[in-house]
């Protein structure tokens, strides 16, 4: 038996086809490695697509060797993906997240500070009324975050439902009203539901459930007070109570539902009202004409004794890596040049109408900007999510507007809100017991993130 | 004779100035493997090794240059999580129902596909195609099948009048479970039946011959004949199926999330959400620690007590 085998090559042609094969296998990576692409992290929607147009109208100018590219990351998968690639070291080059994770990133050390960009564009005197350049995000005085928009969750009512049952004038409902008109819509409209809001174990349903947290005077922690845990009070208990009454009048599969699943429903014409941001009447525009037609924006029901409106805004600003960023000065540069053109900012927000709120007031009060077909057909819906909002705007990173909170970023991660609502609605917990149950959560998120607090 | 360069030339054999490359036929062997050896190193052995070590460390993703040695803290926080045992608890049952219903669904099926009937060689081929399809096309079209609002297994059960009400497939933690362990026993069966027929089909006929001389009826030879023939792909199949199975963390993370609430939780998704919502890597880590050793004990017992090898070992 032969027990050798002679292979037709020679050592030399052997070595230099595994460096071939080798170079092959690597140019892949070498070229997405490759210094020339600076990626934007953008929410879901083209706007993030639009400002990386400007960006790259500015890379043109200034340094063709710079090409931004956008990468749309869901709202609830925002965590799951800055976890994987800060850990990589291959951060993006700027992001546009939702307000209490920019917070968090803040506290974490992790961005750059942006007050050159904000001198430079103006940010200060330019911002609309009733907004601070704190409240895009800055930690301990130093800013890290230049503002591009605000959103936030109002009531989305379809007016001729409202109108037809006799429920009165959304505009001056309180909790018991809201209630109230909600039953009576699931009670006699069949196949469409009361009232919609998320309640599935998301960031979604933490935003829904933590305004009306806000509303009834509860708070998670109290910034003002050394962050101290606040949840268990009377004021979270209430909202809690407020969920289960609302139950009934909601879907049932509601306690799944996330960002998009609550645009569904009301976008075809399944709820009479929901709880969400612009993107509802943008969908309706868009698809069902009919439902577009009727449909009104309003601030959220005031609270029967607080009289409080609050609402989840998602006060959005640009933030920069600091860590592994190679590009921190051409985005700097180029952000600069867009937010400094109320032409591009008006593109901006037109691209996903109303979703997307001007922030800056040359901006909001362009001839362009009203040009708008929306201010025609619905103005008093856009004042109400443009103006009349910006009072009763706060966020989880900002409760009630008493400071800037990172550990909410870390709590949304874990969906706690929706988590402790769930414990009630599924199984079958009292409001008290939940809210204990949450009340230790975030104590021990607090606990867990003192480092972060400084404490 | 000299070659154009004046280079003397020996014509009995290869150039002079080139030397062959010679191996042996253990060598080549090696050389084919190595490919896969470095592979599975890199992608498999290190990964494991890695997740082992940082079982015993403190990583917050958002801080890579702060991990720390802490022992077993790890896992004493898992331990005393109830969040942990609930996850077991239904990671148990998850895995139980599934190998159930694909073990009886595929020896089934398998002896159904086994007879000569009309149109089996169509569904032969049928057959594979809930195995082939990727699973994040299977659990987002289970999503809107099984909606509860618009989905049209609960359209077609009201039209039939099974139903006179949606069912919240998805919405209620007992049905949550059972989608979801639908959906893994549709996608996998097929695995089990071709594991199964191609045991029946070396199974000699005669034994069914004799036996039906004998008076057996179907049942008996069924248990007689059949079931121990398959014995030993059944501990195989349902051994694979069960490390498979308890693993699993894209179907019920694609189809619920793990809800709702926390009532479709198995190991794998606390293991995920401990290390991408809790940014406790760590703990993920330690968790599948806690996995692998109990699919490892589990293995064991159930290999020495169904007697796999056995028979062959005496013969």
């Amino acid at each position: 038996m032969n027990d050798s085998t002679r292979i037709p090559a020679s050592r030399r042609q052997l070595l230099q086809g595994a460096a071939l094969a080798t170079t092959a296998l690597a140019a892949p990576a070498y070229a997405q490695n490759a210094p020339r692409v600076a990626r934007v992290w953008g929410e879901p929607g083209p706007y993030g697509g639009v400002f990386v147009q400007g960006m790259n109208e500015w890379a043109q100018r200034n340094n063709e060797n710079i090409r931004f590219e956008v990468e749309q990351i869901p709202w609830d998968g925002v965590t799951v993906k800055l976890t994987t690639d800060l850990a990589a070291r291959r951060p993006p080059a700027l992001i546009s997240v939702e307000s209490p994770i920019a917070y968090q990133l803040a506290a974490e050390g992790l961005l750059e500070p942006v007050e050159d960009v904000n001198r430079a564009i103006r940010a200060q005197e330019r911002l609309v009324d009733g907004f601070t350049l704190e409240q895009f995000g800055a930690w301990r005085g130093v800013q890290y975050a230049i503002p591009v928009h605000h959103q936030p969750c109002l009531l989305v009512v379809q007016k001729d439902v409202i109108d037809e049952l006799g429920l009165g004038d959304p505009a001056t409902w309180n909790w018991d009203q809201f209630a109230n008109a909600a039953r009576t819509i699931a009670e006699r409209k069949p196949g469409m539901a009361g009232y919609t809001m998320a309640l599935g174990r998301n960031l979604c349903a933490d935003y829904h459930i933590s305004q009306l947290i806000w509303q009834a005077g509860g708070m998670t922690w109290d910034a003002s007070a050394g962050f101290r845990t606040t949840f268990d009070s009377p004021g979270t208990l209430e909202a809690f109570e407020m969920i289960r009454r609302l139950q009934p009048s909601m879907p049932r599969a509601a306690v799944e539902f996330s960002f998009l699943q609550v645009v569904d429903q009301h976008a075809t014409g399944r709820t009479g009202m929901s709880a969400y941001w612009g993107r509802t009447m943008g969908r309706a525009a868009e698809e069902a004409p009919a439902l577009f037609n009727n449909m009104e924006y309003y601030l959220n029901p005031a609270h029967p004794r607080t009289g409080a409106r609050w609402s989840w805004t998602d006060i959005n600003g640009w933030i920069i890596p600091r860590r592994d960023n190679a590009f921190i000065r051409e985005t700097k540069e180029a952000v600069a040049h867009v937010s400094n053109s109320v032409d591009w900012m008006v593109r901006y927000s037109h691209s996903l109408m109303p979703n997307v709120g001007p922030v800056f007031k040359d901006v909001a009060d362009a001839p362009a900007m009203l040009a708008h077909p929306f201010y025609q057909s619905k103005k008093r819906s856009l004042d109400v999510i443009f103006k009349e909002s910006v009072p009763h705007a706060c966020n989880t990173g900002l409760e009630m507007k008493r400071g800037v909170n990172p550990l909410a970023g870390v709590a949304h991660g874990r969906s706690v809100w929706a988590q402790s609502v769930q414990r009630m609605l599924l199984n079958n917990e009292s409001p008290k017991t939940a809210v204990e149950w949450g009340h230790r959560q975030f104590e021990g998120i607090r606990r867990d993130n003192a480092r972060m607090l400084g404490g | 004779m000299d070659d154009a360069l004046g280079m003397a030339q020996d014509s009995s054999g290869p150039p002079a100035r080139s030397r062959r490359f010679s191996l042996s036929d253990r060598q080549v062997g090696i050389l084919f493997m190595l490919p896969f050896i470095i592979t599975a190193a890199a992608f498999m052995v290190w990964p494991v090794i890695e997740a082992v070590r940082m079982a015993f460390y403190a990583y917050n993703p958002l801080r890579p240059d702060d991990i720390h040695w802490v022992g077993l803290e790890n896992f004493e926080r898992i331990f005393d999580d109830p969040l942990f045992w609930e996850s077991f608890h239904q990671a148990l049952i998850w895995t139980g129902w599934s190998i159930f219903f694909q073990t009886v669904l595929g020896v089934g099926l398998a002896m159904l596909l086994n007879m000569t009937l009309p149109g089996m060689a169509v569904f032969r081929g049928l057959l594979l195609f809930p195995y082939i399809v990727p699973t994040v096309v299977i659990a987002l079209n289970w999503r809107w099948i099984f909606n509860s609002e618009i989905g049209i297994v609960n359209h077609a059960l009201l039209q039939l009048g099974i139903i006179d009400q949606n069912i919240a497939w998805l919405s209620t933690p007992d049905m949550a479970m059972a989608s979801a362990i639908l959906l893994n026993v549709w996608k996998y069966t097929p695995f089990v039946i071709i594991c199964v027929l191609a045991r029946l089909q070396t199974i000699p006929t005669e034994l069914y011959d004799a036996a039906k001389v004998d008076g057996a009826h179907s049942w008996r030879r069924f248990i007689d004949i059949t079931l121990p023939m398959l014995k030993e792909v059944l501990v195989v199949v349902i051994v694979f199926r069960t490390i498979w199975t308890f693993n699993k963390f894209e179907e019920i993370y694609l189809l619920t999330r793990g809800g709702p609430g926390t009532s479709t939780f198995n190991l794998a998704v606390y293991a995920f959400e401990e290390g991408m919502a809790n940014l406790r890597l760590g703990v993920a880590a330690a968790t599948g620690v806690v996995m692998i050793a109990l699919l490892l004990v589990g293995t064991v017992i159930y290999v020495r007590v169904s007697g796999f090898g056995r028979e062959e070992k005496s013969a």
